[in-house]
């Protein structure tokens, strides 16, 4: 059974290799990407080491710092933890957008079962759940109902950012939930005192749980029949369908997978500051669609997924530290350069290689 | 082929389907958000404490709000009671209409990013650059004009502006998808958060009003308003405003079917490569239907802030995103645009009168935008409905959505489970 799936993901090697130029074009494209920033990470950590009082000083300094390491670790947890899901998701051939509204639900999810248990992982048990639900409803609207993924998607985002503010309101009284009490950091004892890498270990349990999660992803990528079946989903559905494995219980898997992870992403996003807040784009501000070019950015990579995550995250770290320092560049100005550094991204990594039959439905033959 | 491609071809399915048949799912689609809107105000009023007076009992159970009563409000009230006698256009209906009026706009800019294939979920970016534009350069031309002479020459200027900005900041993303094959998804959400940072940089820096606590421009004066025809009792809702969205869609609907432009545009979304095949510019096409999509987004915002604020003020309701339901909700078709904004018109000024007369929160319509979009993805559920097949399909729904906020002390799956298959 898992020979002939296999043979089915060479199929689909084959059919792509057509597009092969295409593919090593945009590999360059994103080494070089990737050697232009640590080049120029390198060079300002020079300039900062010689002029310590320059610009490229203060810089080095906030790069350099392991609260900055800290913090990259913290804000990579919610979209590293979306980004993997998205993975399995478009895998598998269900490309959900809607990423965002699974972080959204459950960090209030999480708030709000943490609130009325009083217990934190009761509470990131809860945000999970709810996050899962979502995504089940939306596997049965585009496996089931054939829907389109891309509106779907919206609408999964958009139920979201309608629903958790709706339900803060009914039981608080605010789109901001109160409080709760929130899980100390976990340390691993002398490792914690390396410098600058001692953030590493030194940090709240859902940065541990984030790296077991990349790693078991990847795991299940490469290593096991689940994995080549979500693969086969996606890139030759036929096949799989012919090797007797059902494509739509496959990518209901993946789907629910999918909510699973983000879902451990929202709650711990909402848990380790122990609040949600429901105003404007919510707390979630984006983190999913930035997730989507994480792991477009990752080449549907877990480990490159979380890499560029930790590129973003590292990103809003520093400019967060730097809106407190004042270089004098405003700070409304600041908080927008992981957007635009998104867009910019986007633009160089340009068309990504979707799986062969991502965003299709598939009917079985029988 | 390709992700775009396909992305196209899911549009065609939208679009494909017979007029008649898309009007029945769009209805049903409607009619199925609001009374899953029912079962959420009847699990929110389970949720929340009020005395024993106040509640309401269905089968003996006590629920803190009522949904005849929401719903009555919703419907009803947004249109001003016109049931109980002393109807008088300046009341509610009057705020359904601006909603109408901004919805209209904003609804035909999704409209024709959709009909190109291009799903632009920056309508609400761009609506927001459209109206600070309108803001800033209205304030400047009312200083050389006044009186009528200055309302006939800053209104259309005020217009132009708007889409001339709206339009630039469309065009960005336009050239993104064309040039570097950018998911506009994507692009266009990033634009939106992009828009707000910089919108706010700008009002509470160089073009804040030194007089007011809030981020906002200097207000216009009265001159450079809409002036408001009939509806005197009323600053912020103008017929002039609306006559103008009602000769955009007549303008939007000429253009799609019969110009040169409109049916690049048409083809472009229902078969690319043939339309490519058949000398269709694909990028300038790309680039050209974003730009006039944001220039109506762009429009928006000019209304928004020339009608209703008389300000640029941070913050701007969210009227980009429910552009997307009043566009899918019409098909992506002009003419259902003006219907859809109306019924969505209604949909969002009677939340405001529901949170007057009950607790319900305003956020209500937020959840029913999400839902129409659903209900209306997935026509293929309402053929299975038609066919008699499945009832308990919807059963479903109704506990996974409910599901997504009120959620249990549940044991989550752990995915180490998953990934034992």
């Amino acid at each position: 059974m898992s020979d002939a799936s296999a043979d089915g993901v060479g199929d689909a090697d084959g059919a792509t290799a057509a597009e092969g130029r295409g593919f090593f074009e945009r590999h360059t494209t994103r080494a070089v990407f990737a050697a232009v920033t640590v080049a120029s990470v390198a060079a300002l950590l020079v300039a900062g080491f010689l002029f310590p009082d320059s610009l490229a000083g203060t810089l080095a300094a906030v790069l350099t710092s392991e609260n900055t390491l800290a913090a990259a670790l913290r804000l990579s947890v919610p979209i590293a933890f979306a980004a993997l899901g998205g993975i399995f998701a478009e895998k598998s051939g269900v490309i959900n957008i809607g990423l965002e509204g699974l972080l959204i639900v459950s960090a209030f999810g999480a708030i709000y079962v943490a609130d009325v248990t009083g217990g934190v992982w009761i509470g990131f048990a809860g945000g999970v759940l709810a996050s899962t639900l979502l995504a089940a409803l939306f596997a049965v609207v585009t496996i089931q109902f054939r829907a389109d993924q891309i509106i779907a998607g919206l609408a999964v985002w958009l139920i979201a950012l309608g629903l958790a503010p709706f339900a803060s309101q009914v039981i608080y009284g605010s789109p901001n939930t109160p409080t709760v009490a929130t899980s100390p950091s976990v340390s691993v004892p002398v490792l914690e005192e390396i410098p600058f890498f001692g953030a590493l270990f030194s940090a709240s349990p859902s940065v541990y749980l984030l790296f077991a999660a990349v790693a078991l992803s990847w795991y299940v990528f490469e290593r096991t029949a689940f994995g080549r079946w979500i693969r086969a989903s996606g890139e030759n559905p036929e096949a799989l369908d012919t090797a007797g494995v059902s494509v739509a219980r496959v990518r209901y898997a993946a789907v629910i997978i999918s909510g699973v992870l983000a879902g451990m992403g929202g709650a711990a996003l909402s848990l380790d500051l122990g609040q949600f807040t429901g105003n404007g784009p919510t707390m979630v501000n984006g983190k999913g669609f930035i997730a989507i070019v994480a792991y477009l950015f990752g080449n549907y990579n877990p480990i490159g997924a979380f890499l560029s995550t930790l590129l973003f995250a590292g990103l809003d770290a520093v400019q967060t530290v730097l809106q407190l320092q004042g270089i004098g560049v405003p700070r409304q100005l600041i908080r927008i350069t992981p957007f635009v550094v998104v867009i910019v991204v986007l633009a160089l990594v340009g068309r990504t290689r979707l799986p062969e039959a991502a965003g299709e439905h598939y009917d079985t033959e029988e | 082929m390709s992700a775009a491609d396909r992305l196209r071809d899911a549009l065609d399915r939208l679009v494909e389907a017979s007029a008649t048949e898309r009007i029945l799912i769009s209805t049903a689609a409607l009619v199925l958000s609001v009374l899953l809107g029912a079962v959420l105000v009847l699990v929110a009023g389970r949720m929340t404490t009020c005395t024993a007076g106040e509640a309401v009992y269905y089968l003996g159970v006590g629920f803190c709000y009522d949904p005849v009563v929401v719903f009555d409000r919703l419907f009803l009230g947004a249109l001003g009671d016109p049931l109980s006698g002393g109807w008088s256009p300046d009341g509610q209906f009057s705020v359904t209409l601006r909603e109408t009026t901004l919805l209209l706009f904003t609804g035909l800019s999704v409209a024709l990013a959709f009909r190109a294939g291009i799903f632009n979920i920056g309508t609400q970016g761009q609506m927001v650059v459209g109206a600070l534009a309108t803001a800033i350069g209205v304030l400047w031309a009312s200083s050389f004009v006044s009186g009528t002479v200055g309302t006939v020459v800053l209104i259309p200027f005020g217009v132009l502006v708007g889409a001339t900005f709206g339009g630039l900041y469309g065009a960005v993303p336009g050239m993104l998808k064309a040039y570097a094959d950018a998911n506009e998804v994507i692009t266009t959400i990033m634009l939106n958060f992009i828009a707000t940072g910089v919108a706010l940089y700008l009002v509470s820096g160089v073009f804040k009003d030194p007089n007011s606590a809030a981020n906002q421009t200097v207000p216009l004066p009265e001159f450079a308003r809409f002036p408001a025809v009939l509806f005197g009792g009323r600053q912020d809702f103008s017929l002039v405003a609306l006559a103008f969205g009602l000769l955009a869609i007549g303008a939007l609907y000429y253009v799609l079917e019969h110009t040169a432009f409109g049916y690049d545009v048409r083809t472009s979304g229902v078969q690319p490569e043939a339309a490519e095949y058949g000398g269709v510019d694909a990028e300038r096409t790309v680039v050209a239907s974003l730009a006039l999509s944001g220039a109506l987004g762009g429009v928006a915002g000019a209304m928004y802030v020339m009608m209703v604020l008389g300000t640029f003020q941070t913050g701007i309701p969210s009227y980009g995103f429910d552009g997307i339901t009043v566009s899918i909700l019409a098909g992506n078709n002009p003419l259902g645009v003006g219907v859809a904004a109306l019924l969505f018109g209604v949909l969002k000024s009677g939340t405001t009168v529901v949170q007057f007369a009950t607790d319900v929160p305003p956020q209500l319509v937020g959840v029913l935008r999400g839902l129409v979009i659903l209900f209306v993805a997935m026509p293929e559920f309402f053929r299975m409905l038609a066919k008699g097949l499945p009832g308990r399909g919807s059963r479903r729904e109704a506990v996974a959505t409910d599901g997504g906020a009120v959620t249990g002390g549940g044991v989550a799956d752990d995915e180490g489970g998953e990934a034992d298959e």
